[in-house]
């Protein structure tokens, strides 16, 4: 048992007995009144999202999680197919669990991911990535006001406003967060 | 890394909110924010330091939640309309999306006004101080003004005149799915129901001015009438709660009725947890406090409000979360 207050990003709770993991966690400390907390839990098994709001001190359910590093190997628009880095053991993963990853999977990379038995619970991406342009816009000729940009497209297939010196076949850094450009990454 | 435009902003502001009130007359004054003693809030936690003085003896020091003691004291002694932007400090709260232990406040009292005339205050001050070349889409909403009677009927169902009785009450917050904990306080239930339903849904496209608050949740507001509520609203702005308002206490005997009881819960329930308790200021019953209204805002909030933003790290140049935290990561 954990105290609701406690309950941060990331933690895993047993409700009515199916695992949740906490994706949003909002404290809320009403006018004159004792401290809540306000959560968003995701089931990993469905993709379904329950909204609680707990006093800090009550009590819920946590379970026991493991950290092991997964291999992302391909995905087949239904599911991530990992190998476990240490026992070769193949494992696939529900894409509708867990929405947009695909964009941040690189095939042959590590993935730190949270199981509860035989589940995974999460996927940790990165805060930044390094990607390889593999479709990328010609600039517009004649184009040369200063911060002007365009599109590229990542390997994973995800969309990038990137300046407009970027080539296809270069290296840029990308906040997975917020999906900026960062920099270009000279190899 | 540091914003400086963001810290521009707060600049402007700031500036605006001083030029505005000092223009309608108000003193800004400067009172402090390390005090011997507290108004006993039982539900807000203070840091407790200690004034080391090896000649007249070691002394407990807090750091105020609000400079609204002393404020006060200052409305009793005849100041007039006072002003005042301070740093006050909560603890105890985690950190958070719009929550830093340290945050900056505007407190301002109107002498002779009263909650309802402070809307009207609160609403001209901030469009007179909105930042220049920068408008958000609810500057352009006309202002709501909702009762918490109209606001738990619309959002929750649940009705006010009904909810002095906490076994209707708790029956209403178990029809909606929540879990009230066995002997748990009329405050917390309400909190509950009004935190899952009434809250997130009030409108988030203009200022909503929340008004006449369960008398069961004490403060020092004067009750409204006969109505089981007290004069005192609370500002939401994009769903964040911005500022709290009251039409002040005045009378000495409810003001000591009030120390008595909160003291007395504060020191039951945080005795034997290791909890800092601050003690009461003894002298502030007495205070002939005159006809008067107060407002609190979050400026860090209302900033973010102003810039769009849900969140108020990216506008602190420091956010304590930054300070205590481990960086996620970096890079595959």
């Amino acid at each position: 048992m954990i105290k609701a207050g406690q309950i941060d990003k990331g933690t895993a709770l047993l409700i009515k007995g199916q695992p949740f993991v906490c994706i949003e966690r909002e404290f809320v400390n009403p006018g004159k009144g004792s401290a809540f907390v306000r959560l968003k839990l995701k089931s990993p098994a469905t993709g379904q999202v329950l909204s609680e709001t707990m006093k800090s001190q009550d009590n819920a359910e946590d379970i026991t999680v493991e950290d092991k590093d997964l291999q992302y190997l391909y995905n087949d628009g239904e599911n991530f197919y990992f190998q476990n880095a240490e026992t070769f053991d193949q494992i696939d993963v529900p894409m509708k669990s867990f929405p947009d990853y695909e964009y941040f999977m690189k095939e042959g990379e590590t993935y730190r991911a949270t199981f509860w038995e035989d589940q995974v619970l999460d996927i940790i991406i990165p805060s930044k990535i390094v990607f390889t342009v593999a479709e990328a816009e010609e600039a517009v000729k004649g184009d040369t006001v200063q911060g002007a940009t365009k599109y590229v497209t990542t390997e994973t297939g995800l969309r990038v406003r990137v300046p407009i010196f970027i080539k296809q076949g270069e290296k840029i850094r990308v906040n997975t967060e917020t999906k900026e450009y960062l920099e270009r990454v000279n190899s | 890394m540091y914003d400086f435009n963001a810290a521009r902003k707060r600049s402007e502001l700031l500036m605006n909110i001083r030029t505005h009130f000092i223009s309608k007359g108000y003193l800004e004054v400067s009172t402090p924010t390390l005090s011997p003693y507290l108004i006993p809030e039982p539900t807000i936690k203070a840091f407790g330091t200690r004034f080391i003085n090896e000649f007249e003896g070691c002394r407990d020091l807090y750091l105020i939640p609000s400079p609204e003691i002393f404020m006060k004291k200052l409305l009793a002694a005849g100041s007039g309309s006072i002003f005042q932007i301070s740093q006050c400090f909560r603890n105890a709260e985690q950190l958070g999306d719009v929550h830093n232990p340290e945050f900056t406040m505007l407190e301002y009292y109107t002498a002779g006004a009263d909650e309802k005339d402070s809307i009207g205050i609160t609403i001209e001050m901030i469009e007179k101080t909105a930042l220049k070349g920068i408008r958000a889409p609810w500057m352009d909403e006309k202002p709501l003004v909702i009762t918490m009677h109209e606001a738990m009927m619309k959002y929750a169902g649940v009705d006010m005149d009904r909810a002095e009785d906490i076994s209707y009450l708790r029956k209403e917050a178990v029809r909606l799915g929540l879990h009230p904990g066995d002997g748990e306080s009329w405050d917390d239930t309400f909190n509950r129901i009004f935190l899952t339903y009434t809250e997130p849904s009030l409108p988030k496209d203009r200022e909503v001015y929340l008004t006449q608050y369960p008398d069961r949740i004490r403060c020092l507001a004067k009750k409204d009438g006969d109505r089981p509520c007290r004069k005192r609203w609370e500002m939401y702005i994009s769903g964040i709660e911005i500022a709290n308002c009251y039409d002040e206490e005045t009378d000495r005997e409810e003001t000591r009725k009030y120390f008595e009881e909160e003291e007395a819960r504060l020191v039951r329930e945080r005795q034997g947890t290791g909890d800092v308790i601050p003690p009461a200021d003894p002298s502030f019953p007495s205070l002939d406090i005159p006809q008067s209204s107060g407002g609190a805002m979050g400026l860090d909030r209302l900033l973010a409000v102003h810039l769009g933003l849900n969140c108020i790290a990216p506008l602190l140049l420091f956010p304590l979360s930054d300070m205590l935290r481990p960086e996620k990561p970096e890079t595959v």
